[in-house]
């Protein structure tokens, strides 16, 4: 029996709630803006995807303030032993920024990530296990195939996965001197795409044995999944895809499916020139016919860490609904794309299974296969 | 099972492997490390110090697995530590603001991530697993070899590397499935990074001296 995703909500530059992502995907328009954020410095972009009335109390965190509300429906809710996992890349990075801009080194020991995953078990009530989960813009899908193990495993029967991303002066800093930032919103498997938007946002799903799970609206099975590594580059993709298709291939293998069993691609789709490209091989290469594929980028941005969790909450919601999104700035597929991406929604028949995708610096990949509750 | 343990320390590096002659050695200058990697790294003289570190350990305990030095297995990575990526963090943001806060350096940005020195260690020892930092908020060594072991055993990965490393000392475990007659490791209660190196740099020490 395969653990199931039976909750799961997000914030992102859409607003607050699954529906506000799904509702803005599908109507077709970006909530990136221009952002004065950083209007003083001398940024590559000025776009970015930041979460709305998001209220930073003085001292707090934004990945704080953003989980803090995300996650208040579920204080006290939950059996207190549940184990949790926490998925970041940066965490609260403005603690980093803070003790360098102060010259107080000893502010930065708040910037551990076990400090926010310590505040947010107090918050929600929880003294099961507590883990930190990272593996760069892999990291939540990462932390669920983990997550989906322990079930698998009769380690708990639930685990809560949550994670987050805020964007800050030293990530918006670090991805303009990568020269990966575009200076319009990100056009994800576009032709003309030519970089990727930053963007923030929070995201959990809680996972549970089969045999505990109730059909929920959105409630997906992992059937599978697959990690690997390119050991090609630190930042540039394996330009045949290597790592991605056999995380893909893994995936397939662990949940008993053949490629043909696929019914639509939640793909990471960066709007970068040579992710884009390497995804495109990875999905060719493994699947080989097209089937509607999506990047949720062009709406929200890239948001790190969660972005993993967020495609997963789309899939599962596109199951539900017989339909995939668009791909937000989408106008003239790339010649790869062609046939797989679009920039209108998709209809599906009888679609039981989705394929979600992420992948990330140091050559991270992984792959996870969603079912609908009563697919295959 | 742990097959193999090496850790690598400011005064002494070391190996225990039951499977293979274990030694301790004074730890050498940084020029002369590449020797210990004993292949050719790219970059490798850009590498943080722990990277280094992590990098010479790992090449121990890997030739249990390669002992000509082609891996033919699927191994990952993991690894744990309290800072996770926090003094790298501030070494890129130091610098940024140093410069003016207009421009940062690419080179010390990639390192900004808890999972930068295990890619650093994919692409010069060719690792294609898994790669992940797992950090427990208790019994955090516990927790990374079973993580481990579980990723093993569920077929993610032939073999794993856990790298468990902080300021002082990098610790670098091999696991595999159980093979029958091979000998494992047995690893001390409980213990930093620091104290196990210690504790196997005491027991190499003492098997010398009996011989």
């Amino acid at each position: 029996m395969s653990p199931v995703i039976v909750q799961s909500d997000c914030v992102t530059a859409y607003g607050w709630g699954t529906d506000a992502l799904w509702d803005g995907l599908m109507s077709g328009r970006t909530a990136i803006r221009t952002s004065r954020r950083f209007a003083d410095r001398a940024f590559l972009s000025n776009q970015l995807a930041e979460v709305p009335e998001l209220v930073v109390r003085p001292g707090e965190s934004r990945a704080m303030a953003m989980l803090s509300r995300l996650l208040s429906p579920l204080v006290n809710q939950l059996d207190s032993a549940t184990p949790i996992i926490l998925a970041t890349t940066v965490g609260e990075i403005e603690y980093v920024e803070q003790s360098v801009l102060d010259e107080s080194p000893e502010l930065a020991i708040r910037a551990r990530p076990q400090m926010l995953l310590g505040r947010l078990k107090q918050w929600l009530g929880l003294s099961g296990p507590g883990l930190v989960f990272s593996s760069a813009c892999a990291s939540s899908t990462a932390a669920l195939t983990r997550a989906a193990a322990m079930i698998t495993h009769n380690e708990a029967s639930s685990v809560l996965v949550v994670s987050c991303d805020a964007i800050s002066e030293f990530v918006y800093s670090g991805f303009s001197t990568l020269l990966s930032l575009c200076e319009s919103p990100a056009s994800p498997f576009d032709a003309s795409r030519s970089g990727l938007t930053l963007g923030e946002a929070a995201a959990y799903a809680l996972v549970t044995r089969d045999d505990r799970a109730s059909n929920q609206r959105d409630a997906v099975s992992v059937l599978g999944w697959g990690n690997t590594t390119d050991a090609v580059h630190m930042t540039a993709p394996d330009r045949y895809a290597g790592g991605l298709q056999r995380a893909i291939g893994k995936a397939l293998t662990m949940a008993k499916l053949t490629p043909a069993d696929v019914d639509l691609i939640a793909a990471h789709g960066t709007a970068t020139l040579y992710s884009d490209a390497m995804e495109m091989v990875a999905f060719r290469a493994a699947l080989a016919e097209p089937r509607p594929t999506f990047s949720i980028k062009g709406g929200i941005g890239h948001t790190l860490a969660p972005t993993g969790l967020l495609q997963t909450i789309i899939a599962a919601r596109s199951l539900s609904q017989g339909v995939t999104p668009p791909v937000v700035g989408l106008s003239i597929p790339d010649e790869s794309a062609i046939g797989w991406a679009h920039g209108v929604p998709m209809k599906l028949e009888n679609a039981d299974v989705a394929l979600a995708t992420n992948s990330g610096f140091g050559g991270v990949n992984t792959a996870v296969l969603l079912g609908k509750r009563s697919g295959k | 099972m742990i097959r193999s343990l090496a850790w690598f320390c400011a005064d002494h590096y070391g190996l225990y492997s039951p499977a293979r002659e274990s030694f301790t050695r004074p730890t050498p200058a940084a020029e002369e490390l590449l020797a210990i990697v004993n292949r050719p790294v790219k970059y490798f003289s850009r590498m943080t110090r722990e990277t280094k570190a992590g990098l010479c350990a790992a090449s121990l305990v890997l030739r249990d697995l390669a002992p000509d030095g082609t891996l033919r297995q699927e191994v990952g990575l993991l690894a744990a530590g309290e800072d996770g990526c926090v003094p790298a963090n501030q070494t890129y943001f130091h610098d940024y603001v140093t410069a003016g806060r207009s421009m940062g350096r690419g080179n010390l940005f990639i390192y900004t991530l808890p999972t930068s020195t295990l890619g650093e260690l994919a692409i010069a020892l060719a690792l294609t697993g898994p790669t992940m930092y797992v950090h427990a908020d208790r019994a955090p060594l516990a927790t990374l070899l079973h993580q481990a072991m579980q990723l093993v055993a569920d077929g993610e990965a032939e073999a794993i590397l856990t790298l468990w490393s902080n300021a002082e000392a990098s610790v670098c475990m091999l696991l595999q499935r159980d093979v029958p007659g091979m000998a494992s490791i047995k690893l001390p209660e409980s213990g930093s990074p620091l104290e196990i190196a210690r504790a196997f740099y005491d027991k190499v020490s003492a098997e010398a001296s009996r011989e």
